[in-house]
């Protein structure tokens, strides 16, 4: 039995194979992040191009998917494609990152704050795991796909599942217990 | 080369049950011609389609219909294609493009159980079928020979010989279900056209979990493979050509078609006989539609029955989680069901039902359901595995009753070739709403012996539709009543028959793909046998009862 997607989690730059280079604006967004989850997102961040933008985005999308690695040229489409929609995405992802670190806010809870007042900011993380854990981008009438076998929600269960339309294995392969 | 422009038979649909009936014609030395509305498309555009979808929950979304063939869309918003009367929508689906809407099925091949043909002579409801299920029986065999079909031994539907095949090896998830819930209900293998070995050239399943809405290796029977067959036999096939009208003479035989190219150029075949089936929804239309001074109500309805009686299959299901790992999505999407509750005497009260467990992976809507819920960070992962583990759902098949009120009509909106919209008219009765009731004691039991919790009900009184659509043309013997007659043919037109599941009087409890494929290789038979071109080796069809 084939397994793919796994592999696409990596921290290093997947055109180039060569980990990103480091520069004092990412060192100072994550420096300044506190909190269990923020550690785990060093590896990522490193991993980065450098500009404000792209790490804002990275560092923003390490905390909503809760993963300390994410593949850096998918993130880069992704990105390009949610700013592509919403010419404010690049501040608005900014002001979320922002806010998260100034308010300590839990991801877990951050969509019912974010609900709660109201914010602009309120359909921004779920746009942004909707790429990465869907692959998909744009809203129902012009959404599309980026990614479907290294989209985060057929990767995380790749151990046990295939995404569909692959093949599982062979003949009756799928009689055994998944383990 | 000039596109062909007569034949001994004209075909107006090329599905599963159009294409098989042209191989069968056209196999007996006959010269077909088939006309089909929509465009080819290959088995790896549609799995390509599919993986670049940003809908992978709509499995209509790798068959969006063409200009000059239309057919219903709901998503991302509805199309307006099939008109809705109400009171209840009938969001029917299928497919106009070579090979019909069984590119998009998972495969279930059931037979009748014997009682469903006689409904209103032993339970008062519904009517009864011209045939019974013997004579039906040779027939279901020799489709389940040409599809490749399996199953279960033990499903109420008795057979005089075997499936070709063994059943398909049955999932770790199901079998966890047969186990668990063997103290009260027998859970057993569907009755699938899918391969457990290689079979005419096409391999065994490996699991892809896509059969809806493409198997990428057609380990499943399709009517595309079906249409294929048809073609190396020697039919001849005509794309994009959208049957707007059937002609007739003074004598009301059919003489010719006349459809639109892509372009809307008109353009008229002729044929010494005509079969339509181009579904339960499209061939009633095309009937209405061909209306004239002579038939002003339509083709073949001097009955008023051409749309009426419409069905299908609604369901409603629950969800919930098992106390154990199950992990669905490993191997076909839907392996196992329980058939005990499809006959007996309670028809008399309610809708009998099949029960069907689903094994489509949960990954799609789970994170679909987890991002709606805002549920960001470490946790989606987690819950997300949990969810892929551990959730189950369970839906029943109700049967639905013939009732002359739910139709299909003619609406007053066009589609872009300017044809008039199908329009539907369509409601859930007492007798399925009951039967749903009934079901949800089961639903209950079968959660508690997995040890279910999280029990989420389908929405009261929403029913999901199947797509089955069945009764359109019902066959029959008085032709006050029935637009068919008991072989295909229609009452009121010598040389017009009817093929497709509009033709099945009653729906019963089982997939219609199977019942309307039988009855039309019989139709198919006993046209050779009138022609007195029957090929060697096959049986003559009965009779049936003559009711």
């Amino acid at each position: 039995m084939h397994r793919r997607g796994r592999e696409a989690i990596v921290a290093v730059d997947s055109l180039t194979g060569r980990p990103g280079r480091t520069d004092a604006t990412r060192r100072r967004l994550l420096g300044s992040f506190v909190g269990a989850y923020v550690a785990s997102l060093v590896p990522f961040a490193i991993a980065q191009p450098a500009d404000d933008d792209s790490a804002a985005f990275s560092a923003l999308s390490g905390i909503l998917v809760g993963r300390s690695s994410l593949d850096t040229a998918l993130g880069k489409r992704l990105r390009d494609a949610l700013a592509a929609d919403d010419p404010g995405f690049a501040k608005s992802t900014h002001d979320l990152l922002a806010l998260i670190e100034q308010r300590r806010l839990d991801p877990l809870t951050l969509q019912s704050v974010l609900d709660g007042e109201k914010s602009p900011l309120a359909t921004l993380p779920g746009r942004i795991v909707t790429a990465w854990y869907m692959g998909i981008v744009g809203d129902p009438e012009h959404a599309r796909c980026l990614a479907f076998e290294t989209a985060l929600c057929n990767v995380v269960v790749a151990d046990i599942l295939e995404p569909p339309t692959y093949c599982h294995g062979a003949y009756a392969s799928w009689t055994r217990k998944p383990t | 080369m000039a596109e062909p422009s007569s034949a001994d038979f004209v075909v107006i649909g090329s599905g599963i049950i159009g294409a098989l009936t042209a191989r069968k014609l056209v196999l007996a030395g006959a010269s077909v011609l088939i006309l089909e509305a929509g465009p080819r498309v290959t088995r790896g555009e549609l799995t390509a389609r599919f993986r670049n979808s940003p809908r992978r929950g709509d499995w209509m979304s790798p068959y969006p219909p063409v200009p000059w063939a239309p057919h219903p869309i709901y998503l991302p918003k509805d199309n307006g294609y099939l008109v809705q009367a109400g009171p209840y929508p009938y969001a029917a689906e299928y497919i106009r493009q070579v090979g019909g809407t069984t590119w998009h099925w998972a495969a279930h091949a059931w037979r009748n159980v014997p009682n469903d043909f006689r409904i209103k002579t032993l339970y008062g409801v519904g009517v009864d079928w011209p045939i019974d299920y013997d004579d039906l029986e040779p027939w279901y065999q020799e489709a389940e020979e040409i599809m490749g079909v399996s199953g279960a031994p033990d499903t109420g539907s008795p057979r005089k010989k075997p499936f070709p095949m063994e059943p398909v090896a049955e999932p770790y998830a199901m079998r966890r279900i047969r186990e668990r819930c063997a103290s009260a209900y027998p859970v057993v293998t569907n009755t699938t056209a899918r391969n457990s070995r290689t079979y005419d050239g096409r391999p065994a399943c490996c699991g892809n979990n896509s059969c809806q809405p493409i198997c990428p290796i057609d380990a499943q029977y399709h009517g595309g493979v079906a249409i294929a067959s048809a073609e190396k036999a020697g039919a001849k096939l005509l794309t994009n050509a959208n049957v707007y009208k059937l002609e007739h003479d003074a004598q009301g035989r059919i003489t010719a078609a006349q459809y639109y190219d892509s372009d809307k150029r008109s353009h008229r075949v002729t044929g010494k006989t005509f079969i339509v089936a181009a579904n339960g929804i499209e061939s009633p239309r095309l009937l209405l539609l061909s209306a004239s001074d002579k038939y002003p109500r339509g083709l073949a309805n001097s009955s008023d029955m051409v749309g009426r009686n419409l069905m299908d299959h609604p369901s409603t299901s629950l969800t919930f989680d098992a106390d154990e790992d199950m992990w669905l999505g490993r191997g076909p999407q839907s392996p196992s069901s329980i058939n005990t509750l499809r006959d007996g005497a309670f028809r008399s009260e309610h809708a009998p039902y099949r029960l069907d467990f689903t094994n489509i992976s949960r990954v799609n809507g789970a994170i679909t359901a987890l991002i709606a819920g805002g549920v960001y960070g470490p946790e989606i992962e987690k819950r997300l595995r949990y969810a892929c583990a551990r959730e189950l759902n369970v839906k029943n098949v109700l049967e639905v009753l013939p009732d002359p009120e739910h139709r299909i009509t003619l609406a007053d909106e066009k589609d872009a070739m300017g044809i008039p919209k199908p329009q539907a008219h369509y409601a859930i009765d007492d007798y399925t709403r009951k039967g749903a009731e009934r079901s949800k004691e089961d639903f209950r039991r079968i959660a508690s012996l997995l040890g279910g919790t999280n029990l989420r009900f389908s929405k009261e009184g929403d029913y999901a539709n199947n797509q089955h659509i069945c009764g359109t043309l019902s066959f029959g013997s008085d032709p006050h009543k029935f637009v068919c007659d008991p072989w295909g043919r229609t009452h009121d037109h010598e040389n017009l028959f009817c093929v497709g599941t509009g033709v099945l009087p009653t729906c019963g409890t089982c997939n219609s793909t199977e019942n309307g494929l039988a009855i039309a290789l019989r139709t198919a038979s006993h046209i050779l046998d009138q022609a007195g071109t029957r090929p060697a080796g096959t049986p003559a069809p009965s009779p049936g009862a003559g009711k």
